[in-house]
């Protein structure tokens, strides 16, 4: 059987002013009905790089490589009409600002019915009716209404869950939901994450969510990916990676987050220096030189991907003094 | 709605904005007014009253045919506004199909269409519209298609890097991501968040039309007698220049309140629909 989604050996190319750059490397992962991924890392790790380049919306200056089949269709080769029917149909997408992802000009409801008239050619009576419905089931008070409401008459909350209402007007196989929370107070952040859980729940899509909050990523989805300078560096089950951080990297990740109870004597803890530039990636693990165990071998080849059990594995040369104690 | 009321209630209060109206609707209205009056025809000569000087009968007095002087400039009136409608609205569709093309196409043919504007701007406007009007020769229409042209490279222009800049937008990204198409996009999501700068560009071309115009006329390449038109009034009257100087003048007023109404118009129209726009010219 061919999955939903398999993304193999995915590699994105930028032409930047210093020459070629490797934004994605090597990335490979499959999704069924019903997953839930995560793909976490600090910005210009390559974690919204491979969002587009499954959604095929890559910018001008990157060319994607390696195969991203939906259902044993490669979308990396497709010509654009054949991506226009999928995207927002079988592969939707939420962005992280919804501030400014509603087009200003156009009432809400005539943009989340657009999808639904494009694709599933309905009525325009139709489509506004499961408009209301969607905005309903969003959690938007007073659908109805609504509906002839312009984006800045809503709250960043309310617009985030137009965006969803939107993504999900076509019911899609697939779910990406690029930093969906980010731009949000807390207390939004919360349900917002409900509604996309539940809602994924229900409908039984599989859900990509890229997040740099692990907190985020922890509630939310059942396997995670952790990228770092373009290539995954450690994947598995939430439950495994959170249990025991096996790559340096997401052991820093993890210390850095601020945690209640501690007090303000201590310092948040940081990973010292900054990401590499992708046009000057080194040959060995990207990570190297912010590596609290780096190894002379770390700098000379890259680290493959070690099973160390059957839902968890990383890319390291130092597994061997994982930082089970790190609490 | 909330946002036009809030328009209007400023544009009220925006001096260069009613003046401009004002102006502009006088050059309207007196259009339409002689589509159905005018004191006398605007063509018929009377060799027994020529050179009036104005009187109750003739207002503006009578010109070296004994015409009516306030019924040609009144009949001008809709040969400048049919000028500035149909130029501006070739330069209009096709430029700003042209820069929308250009936008979401990108790459040789963005390159192509604005090395081409390069080309066109590179000539004064004027002397290409001259140069276009001798090829095909003179008359009205030719003359509003050859100021229809230089409109085009402006409008593309304008509308590429407007329309560039909503293109890198998140909630283009937002509609590509929902399936839509380069056309769709063009059309339904940049095309109305550039409708301000095209509509004050618009105003700004009207009156740059006019006086076009006026000068392809007065060169004897535009609106051939006995059309009525202001630019030919200043060439007729050019010889009269000192027998009664004011032949010269009521059409010259004629032109420069319309351009002056439309710029106005267009100034304050940038002003109040675009506040960031009024600094960036």
């Amino acid at each position: 059987m061919t999955a939903l989604l398999a993304v193999d050996n995915l590699e994105v190319a930028l032409d930047t002013a210093h020459g070629p750059a490797r934004a994605v490397r090597g990335v490979s992962f499959s999704l069924e009905r019903g997953d839930t991924l995560g793909i976490v890392g600090e910005s210009g790790c390559g974690k919204s790089m491979t969002a587009l380049a499954i959604m095929g919306l890559l910018p001008e200056a990157a060319r994607a490589r390696g195969t991203v089949s939906l259902e044993g269709r490669d979308l990396v080769t497709l010509d654009e009409d054949a991506l226009c029917g999928i995207r927002g149909n079988r592969i939707a997408m939420i962005f992280q600002e919804p501030m400014t992802s509603l087009n200003p000009v156009h009432p809400i409801g005539r943009q989340i019915a657009e999808p639904m008239r494009l694709h599933r050619g309905m009525s325009r009576a139709a489509a506004l009716a499961e408009t209301v419905r969607l905005l309903d089931r969003v959690g938007l008070p007073n659908p109805e209404s609504r509906v002839g409401n312009y984006p800045h008459q809503l709250s960043g909350g309310q617009r985030q869950r137009v965006m969803i209402a939107m993504a999900l007007s076509c019911t899609p196989d697939i779910l990406i939901a690029d930093e969906p929370t980010t731009a949000l107070d807390v207390t939004i952040q919360e349900q917002i994450l409900d509604l996309i859980h539940d809602l994924v729940d229900e409908l039984g899509m599989a859900l990509i969510l890229i997040s740099h909050d692990l907190g985020v990523i922890a509630q939310t989805v059942d396997r995670l990916l952790v990228m770092y300078g373009g290539a995954i560096i450690e994947q598995g089950s939430t439950q495994a990676v959170f249990d025991r951080l096996a790559h340096p990297y997401s052991q820093g990740l993890f210390a850095a987050v601020p945690k209640l109870g501690q007090g303000a004597t201590r310092r948040l803890a940081t990973i010292p220096g900054t990401v590499p530039d992708v046009s000057q990636m080194p040959p060995g693990c990207a990570f190297a030189e912010r590596c609290p165990r780096v190894l002379g071998i770390c700098r000379e080849k890259m680290p493959e991907m070690t099973v160390l059990r059957p839902d968890h594995a990383a890319a390291c040369f130092a597994l061997g003094q994982t930082g089970a104690d790190r609490r | 709605m909330s946002a036009a009321n809030g328009f209007w209630s400023r544009a009220r209060r925006h001096r260069s904005f009613v003046a401009g109206g004002a102006l502009t609707s006088l050059l309207i209205a007196t259009a339409l007014l002689s589509l159905i009056w005018t004191p006398y025809g605007p063509t018929k000569m009377s060799l027994r009253y020529r050179l009036k000087l104005p009187s109750p009968e003739h207002w503006l007095g009578t010109d070296q045919y004994g015409r009516d002087i306030l019924s040609i400039i009144m009949a001008g009136a809709q040969n400048s506004i049919s000028v500035g409608v149909v130029s501006v609205s070739i330069g209009l569709v096709i430029g700003v199909g042209m820069g929308l093309l250009a936008a979401a196409r990108r790459g040789w043919i963005e390159e192509v269409t604005m090395r081409a504007s390069d080309f066109a701007f590179a000539f004064p406007a004027i002397l290409l519209a001259i140069m276009l009007v001798a090829a095909i020769g003179p008359g009205s229409v030719n003359a509003i298609i050859a100021i229809g042209v230089f409109n085009i490279p402006i409008f593309a222009r304008l509308t590429r890097g407007a329309a560039a800049a909503v293109w890198t937008r998140e909630f283009v990204l937002a509609a590509r991501a929902a399936g839509k198409g380069l056309t769709r996009i063009s059309v339904e999501h940049v095309l109305p968040n550039i409708t301000a700068v095209i509509v004050v560009q618009g105003t700004v071309q009207f009156a740059i039309a006019i006086l076009a115009e006026a000068a392809l006329s007065y060169l004897g390449l535009g609106a051939q007698p006995p059309a009525p038109s202001w630019g030919r009034m200043l060439s007729e009257a050019q010889t009269m220049i000192y027998i009664n100087p004011m032949l010269a003048v009521y059409p010259g007023i004629a032109i420069a309140i319309s351009v002056l109404g439309l710029n106005l118009l267009g100034d304050g129209l940038r002003d109040l629909i675009d506040p960031r726009l009024a600094r960036q010219r």
